[in-house]
């Protein structure tokens, strides 16, 4: 069975409906929902590197910088993420302290890192089995969302811990480059194609 | 190329393959061959249950938001957290950045797809067309990514297993709402099949094309 590529083809889908449409509609509308249509997603690897780059620069405050300060009659000290792990280890939480090893700091990592070789895999053709680079795109738009945990973890405490001079959390710099790195790595997963690894294949 | 009618066929939307379109029955599912995407996942009864279980998540939304998840108690002050609570106190600390984030992905979100995904199957359950459906369920599909209600409940699991060391903690009842609207949400995104969505949509559209200029 020779195995043919729409595009190939002439025909084209929507983004939005998965409706087919033939080449020569390129650009314009689609006639189910509106969307335009494209080929493929427009620029895709040039907003992808441009989003991965600015994440890569925003993980460094997000690890650096304190993401939170809990302080007890005024006195605490601020913590940054793998002090915060730290300080779960030292309370005997291991579980949860694994679980925000892998969420925070594992998984936006393997997310950058992974979206890198995408990138590269695509810009110099590299010849690779398909399937598995599909795959691994599967697994990094799927697990980008779960790194939010940390955030919404701040967001409770700091409404439930907020009695002023006896116990008060205070969300730090870091969070705000950390929620911009989820987020921005979460676009860049999106404005991936993963038809493109399909495409530089011989 | 032979002329061929698009109709009856596919496309892999991540590996780009052609595929004969075929009838599914109920509880099959199609992956492609060639990347093993999940093509089509067709569910019983999907724009009934949908609307169904949107209707029940409607009545979920305000008391998961504006009850109080979980409370401590320290030196006799007790103090309340909710999710508005979060992110209203995040944004006073000057974190509007955080605050945003927080209020897109674990309410707006959420509420607007509740909200949507009641709108769109009402109108394809009851068959009444509206010019905007189309548009509605492309916004649908586009949010959905960005309601993260069930992050949000290990974000709650995380917390209370560090304060449970520092203080008495207390579940509330916003909490209850909260996990009853998370798997309302998690049941509505496993019954919705958005190609159904799209083909009954693609019908009531084109009955309602002879109603309208019937010069044709």
């Amino acid at each position: 069975m020779i195995k043919k590529t729409a595009l190939s083809q002439g025909i084209i889908r929507c983004h939005d409906c998965g409706q087919l449409a033939p080449i020569y509609d390129e650009f314009i509308a689609c006639s189910r929902c509106g969307k335009q249509l494209h080929a493929r997603l427009p620029q895709s690897s040039q907003r992808t590197l441009a989003l991965l780059l600015s994440s890569y620069a925003l993980y460094i405050p997000a690890n650096v910088f304190p993401i939170m300060t809990y302080t007890r009659f005024g006195v605490g000290e601020p913590h940054n993420i793998i002090g915060g792990i730290i300080s779960l280890i030292h309370g005997d939480m291991l579980p949860i302290a694994l679980l925000v090893l892998v969420a925070s700091i594992l998984v936006p990592l393997m997310k950058l890192l992974g979206l890198s070789l995408l990138l590269l895999c695509v810009h110099y053709r590299w010849q690779v089995k398909a399937q598995h680079w599909t795959k691994t795109y599967r697994i990094i738009a799927f697990v980008g969302r779960w790194s939010m945990l940390d955030i919404f973890m701040i967001s409770i405490l700091v409404s439930v811990v907020n009695l002023g001079g006896v116990a008060q959390v205070i969300a730090g710099t870091a969070s705000t480059a950390f929620a911009a790195v989820v987020v921005l790595t979460m676009f860049a997963a999106k404005s991936f194609d993963p038809r493109l690894i399909w495409d530089v294949q011989a | 190329m032979t002329i061929m009618n698009i109709s009856n066929y596919l496309a892999c939307p991540e590996c780009d393959l052609l595929l004969r379109q075929v009838i599914f029955q109920k509880g099959e599912t199609a992956h492609c061959p060639r990347c093993q995407y999940l093509l089509r996942c067709p569910k019983n009864e999907s724009i009934l249950h949908t609307f169904v279980l949107s209707l029940t998540g409607l009545f979920l939304l305000v008391p998961a938001n504006i009850l109080p998840i979980m409370s401590i108690k320290v030196l006799g002050n007790t103090q309340a957290g909710t999710l508005w609570g979060g992110v209203i106190t995040l944004f006073n600390e000057g974190m509007w950045g955080v605050a945003i984030v927080v209020f897109l992905a674990s309410m707006l979100f959420p509420i607007l797809s509740i909200l949507l995904s009641l709108i769109i199957s009402a109108h394809l359950y009851f068959n009444h067309y509206n010019p905007l459906l189309s548009l509605s369920l492309r916004v649908l599909n586009h949010i959905e990514e960005w309601a993260m209600l069930e992050v949000y409940l290990i974000g709650i699991i995380v917390a209370s297993v560090k304060l449970s060391s520092m203080s008495e903690l207390k579940f509330g009842l916003g909490l209850n709402a909260f996990v009853l609207l998370l798997i309302v949400s998690i049941m509505l995104s496993s019954h919705f099949d958005s190609a159904l969505f799209w083909q009954k949509i693609d019908q009531l559209k084109s009955k309602k094309r002879p109603l309208t200029d019937h010069n044709d």
